[in-house]
Order: structure tokens, then sequence, then C-alpha cells
């Protein structure tokens, strides 16, 4: 049986998602929990890609030539496309932030224990 | 065209990105920095009202010599009135909250500049990116910029409280972080949800579909989106259950921090407030989650307020409740309701600062914050002890000040749509913040000063005076003329209750 690569992919988004939180709610260490979270934005990232996958699709970009009926029909939708790019940018940058915020904790704690760092 | 429309966002990122680059240069900080930030309020004042489209993308509608070049498969369909580009709208409810914006960043700054030694480039910079944030959620009629917006707002409030210095700011930021990781994403979920159905992340068109029937409202995954989108807005402003870290938040900041984080926190309220009635007005629920969020936070702000000994928290607990009165005008859903509704938001900003501001005279002279720890300090600066005690007063509703007349106006509207008992509470809990704030003000100003409380500081930089007597005037002539705000709020208001705008 082929599975659809779109319901797939929203399966395996919806999976990160669960994944993600889960390891941001009960895992100590604070390092795997900015792991969870990052899987946490990568699940959301790959649902919009999935929105935005059509079969068979070609690039949107509207080439000289081409029947503007059968462009129509045929180009993949390129808004979520455009906004998972500035979401990746979103994300490293808070990541590194969290992560910095994490290297200060350990130089001063000297652990990477959230129910010790944050009193959890 | 209006280019003062983009420059109202462009403007404080450009101060913040110069401010940085003079990081180490004390005097050169201080003075363009004052500069820059009078350009805050005064933009939007000088702005005329309208639409600005990035990169000039009009609708195809208002593009008539493109239309005509495109075959009908394009522009015979609801394509041509959708937006192709950002676009952001300016109108008079968005003057007068950006303008408060300004205004509170601007006192925010300047009380900022005067209070410290060496004035941090990196600390201004923070300032005038929230506030670039904040002005571009106001504007944005395209949710998935809001969302973008919203990530760096939330980047500039960490920001201004880990360069603030206060002792265990990293792990309240951290703790803030992972929060805002969880729920930014979700919030982003829910966009992508929007999308999914409808195609289009520009609010105006996704309204447009579901008015003229392109999508179906009833469809199960705009409930989702909804949700998470609700869930989002919960994060952002504070309301339970993230009212505590907020709150955290607000006292890990410097006092001028403080003030400037909870005008972010409030006009996030508002501005998502807003889009949540515009897009999902229809769904029967979409007004009881409104007035549950909102009682919520007001119950739970303001009693967790009561049992609290430092100052900052104790404000910060305040403001939390505050936001409960402005959702429940929202969700009262009538024209007069969103009114007072809006009026509360704007009052509410400029109160909460007044009293971040005006209790941070305290920790700048002591370097105390626990009230138990407190005291007399109203020999030392009567002045400074009156203008706090207006401030509180103020908050609490007591004429002739601001928000009389905005909590007057929500108990009005929920008489007037048939739930009086929310103006009993309102009455109730507007009663217990006076009290919260009479014993954390005898406690600081009027009991004896403990032997062992040293004065690190013992002159109050002008700059502070001035910007509370500046919060003081706004409160009195908001107080005394409530039509000067309320005629800029209320087309939104009237717009906002005719079902899907």
């Amino acid at each position: 049986m082929v599975i659809d690569v779109q319901i797939a992919s929203l399966f395996t988004a919806v999976a990160l998602i669960i994944i993600g939180i889960f390891a941001a709610a009960f895992l100590d260490n604070l390092i795997k929990k900015v792991i969870g979270l990052a899987f946490i934005g990568d699940g959301v990232n790959l649902f919009l890609i999935a929105m935005g996958y059509k079969p068979g699709g070609i690039v949107y970009i509207y080439l000289p030539g081409m029947a503007a009926e059968w462009f129509s029909q045929n180009a993949a939708y390129p808004l979520p496309f455009a906004m998972v790019l500035t979401s990746i940018v979103i994300g490293a940058s808070t990541m590194a932030v969290m992560l910095g915020i994490i290297i200060v904790l350990y130089k001063k704690r000297g652990s990477l224990s959230a129910k010790e760092i944050l009193g959890e | 065209m209006n280019l003062l429309i983009p420059l109202m966002v462009i403007v404080p990122i450009l101060c913040a990105l110069f401010l940085n680059l003079l990081h180490k240069k004390d005097r050169t900080i201080k003075t363009i920095a004052i500069v820059l930030a009078l350009l805050l309020p005064a933009l939007p004042i000088l702005a005329n009202y309208g639409l600005h489209y990035f990169g000039g993308y009009a609708p195809l509608i208002e593009n008539p010599t493109l239309s005509n070049n495109l075959p009908s498969l394009i522009t015979g369909t609801a394509l041509n009135t959708f937006h192709p580009a950002i676009t952001y709208s300016f109108q008079s409810a968005q003057k007068i909250f950006v303008f408060i914006l300004g205004l509170v960043g601007l006192l925010a700054i300047f009380t900022s500049l005067y209070e410290t030694r060496r004035p941090s480039g990196v600390y201004g910079y923070m300032m005038f990116m929230g506030i670039a944030a904040l002005t571009a959620i106001l504007l944005t009629d395209d949710i998935f910029n809001l969302y973008v917006f919203f990530e760096i707002a939330a980047l500039a409030t960490v920001g201004i409280v880990l360069v603030s210095n206060v002792k265990g700011n990293y792990e309240t930021a951290l703790k803030y972080m992972i929060l805002g990781s969880i729920a930014a994403p979700l919030l982003l979920l829910g966009i992508a949800l929007l999308l999914g159905v409808t195609g289009n992340v520009n609010i105006t068109d996704i309204i447009y579909s579901l008015k003229n029937g392109l999508v179906n409202p009833q469809n199960p995954v705009l409930l989702m989106a909804c949700g998470l989108i609700v869930f989002g807005w919960l994060y952002g402003s504070g309301l339970p259950p993230f009212h505590t870290i907020k709150s955290a938040i607000y006292s890990k900041a410097l006092p001028s921090g403080a003030a400037l984080i909870q005008a972010f926190s409030v006009f996030t309220f508002v501005a998502l407030g807003i889009i949540i009635l515009r897009i999902f007005s229809y769904l029967p629920f979409s007004q009881w989650v409104i007035l549950g969020a909102s009682l919520l936070a007001m119950i739970l702000g303001i009693t967790m307020a009561i049992v609290q000994t430092d100052i900052k928290r104790m404000i910060g607990f305040l403001a939390v409740g505050e936001l409960g009165y402005i959702g429940i005008g929202l969700g009262l859903g009538t024209a007069f309701g969103i009114t007072a509704g809006l009026f509360q938001a704007v009052n509410e900003a400029i109160i909460t600062a007044f009293l971040f501001i005006g209790f941070g005279t305290v920790l700048y002279q002591t370097r105390v914050s626990d009230t138990r720890k407190l005291g007399g300090m109203m020999a030392r600066n009567p002045l400074v002890a009156l203008l706090v005690l207006l401030a509180g007063f103020a908050m609490a509703g007591v004429p002739p000040l601001n928000a009389f007349q905005s909590k007057l106006m929500l108990i009005q509207a929920s008489i007037n749509a048939g739930f009086p008992e929310l103006g009993v509470i309102m009455i109730l809990l507007s009663i217990v913040t006076f009290m919260t704030f009479m014993k954390a003000f005898h406690a600081v100003f009027l009991r004896p000063k403990p032997a062992e409380l040293e004065l690190k500081n013992e002159d109050m930089p002008k700059a502070t005076i001035i910007a509370l007597l500046v919060f003081l005037a706004v409160c009195i002539v908001f107080g005394l003329f409530p039509q000067v705000v309320t005629t800029y709020l209320q087309p939104l208001a009237t717009s906002l209750t005719g079902g899907i705008v």
C-alpha cells in the first residue's frame, strides 16, 4: 500500500509536535528541553510544507510561453514555503537566545537540571 | 500612499540598530535616544489614515492597468479583490494605540537614560525593537506578519529582562522562552490551519472568504485554528495560565523596562483580541471564551496581587487583573462594551507604566523591592509619594482619573448587555485593587523607616519626576475628557459588532 506523501507528512508533523511537547514538559535536562522545543517548531514547519505540496506540481515561477490556465492548475502554492523560511529564521534566533541563557546558567550553577535551575 | 505608515515601524527599528552601534558611547546614546524617542508619539499624530501595501502591490481591483492585461481566470474571481502584499491599516483606533505606545516608550526610555549612570545601547536597542514590533502588530492586516512581530516582541521582552541585571532574571527569562517556544509555534499552527482552509493570511481576505461562502465557516478545522490562536493570545498577553510567568517577567526587569513590557502585553491583548473577534465572532462560543479568560484573569490577577510582598510582582499581578477588564469589554460584543474595553486598554497602558515608574523611584533610592523591608519614603520624597498615590487611585478607578471613566463605561455596558453580575464583580475587584495598592503604599511610604534600610541614592533624577507628571497629566485629561479617546475608538468598535467584518 502506498501512503500519500502529504498525509504521511502531516502525520509526521503531528508526531514531531507531540514528541516535542512531551520533551519540553517532562524531560529534566535543559538541552533536551530545547531539542524538544525545536521539534515543535520543525513539526509546524513540516505541516506548512505539507500543505503547500502538490503532487506532480511545478515550481511557482511563471515563464514566458506558459499558458496561464495550465500554470494556475499545476504550480504549487508558494505562500507556505515563504512562511516556512521566515519561521526557520525565527526559530533559529529563539533557540540561539535560549542556548545562550543556558550557557550562562550552567556557568553560574554548574548544572543543566531544570528542577535545580528553574525550580520545576 | 502614506509613507508615514510603514515609517512608524521602520523608524524604531533603525533607532534600535543605531543605538546598538553606539554601544559604550554613553553621552551620545543619551542625546540621540531622546531625540529619536520623540519621534515615536509624533509619527502617529502626523500620519494620515489609510492602507499601505508593501512593495506597492495593491489589489487588482485598484490597479486597472494591470488587471486589463490579465486573463479573466484571475480577474473574474475573488482574486481580483485579494491583497497580494503585506498590508498595514492605519485607522483612528490604531492612531490612538500607536500614540499611547509611543508615549509610554518615550517616557520609559527617558526615565531609563537618567536612572542609569552608564546608559546601555543594548537596553535602548531592546526597547526600540519591542516598540517597533508592537507597532507592527497593531498595524498589520496580515496574520503571519503579526506572528513574526509577535516573536520579535517576545525576544525584545526577554532582552529587556536579560539586560536589566536583576537577581534571577536569567532563570525567569528562560522559563518565559520555554513557554513561548511552545505557545508561539502553536499560534503558527493555528495560522497554518487558517491558511489551509482559506488559502490566505490576509485577515480581510480571510473574512471575505468566510462572508462570501468561498469557505464553509462551520469547517471544524476553523474551530481548531481558533483554539490555537486563542492559546497564543493567552500567552502573548499573560492571561491565565501564563499570568504567573508574566508577572515574574515584570518583576525581573528594571521599572522602565517593566513599564514598557506591560504596554506590550496590553497591546498584544488588544491586537489579537480584535483579530479573534473579526474572524471568529460568528462562532457562538468565541464570546464566552473571551469573557471566561478575562474573568479568570481579573479574579486570579487581583487576588494574587494581595499576597505579594515584592512591589513589582504586585503591580504585575494587578496589571494582569486589569487586562481582564479590557477582555470583558471585548467579550460583551456590543459597540459600547468594545469601546469601553479599548478605552480601558489605553488607560491601563498608561496607569501601569505610571505605577511601575512611580514605585521604581523607591527601588532607585533603596535598591529594595520587598515591602516588608521598606518604609518612611514619604518623608524622603513627598512629591513622588503623592504622584504614586494618584497612580494607585487611577488604577482603582477613583474619579476624576481616566480608569474611572472606562470602568464606569464597562459597568454600564455589562448591565446593558444583560450581564449585571459582571458589573458587580468589576466593582468588587476595583475595591480589592484599591485595598491592595493602599496596603503597599502604606508599607512603602507611610510606615516608619526601618533602621536597617539604607538609601543608596539620595536625589531623584528630574527626568523621572517629569515622566510621572506627564503620566498624571494624561490620566487627568483622559479622565475629564474621555471623548478625546473614545471618538477614535468608536469606529472600530462599531465595525466589530457587525459579525464578520
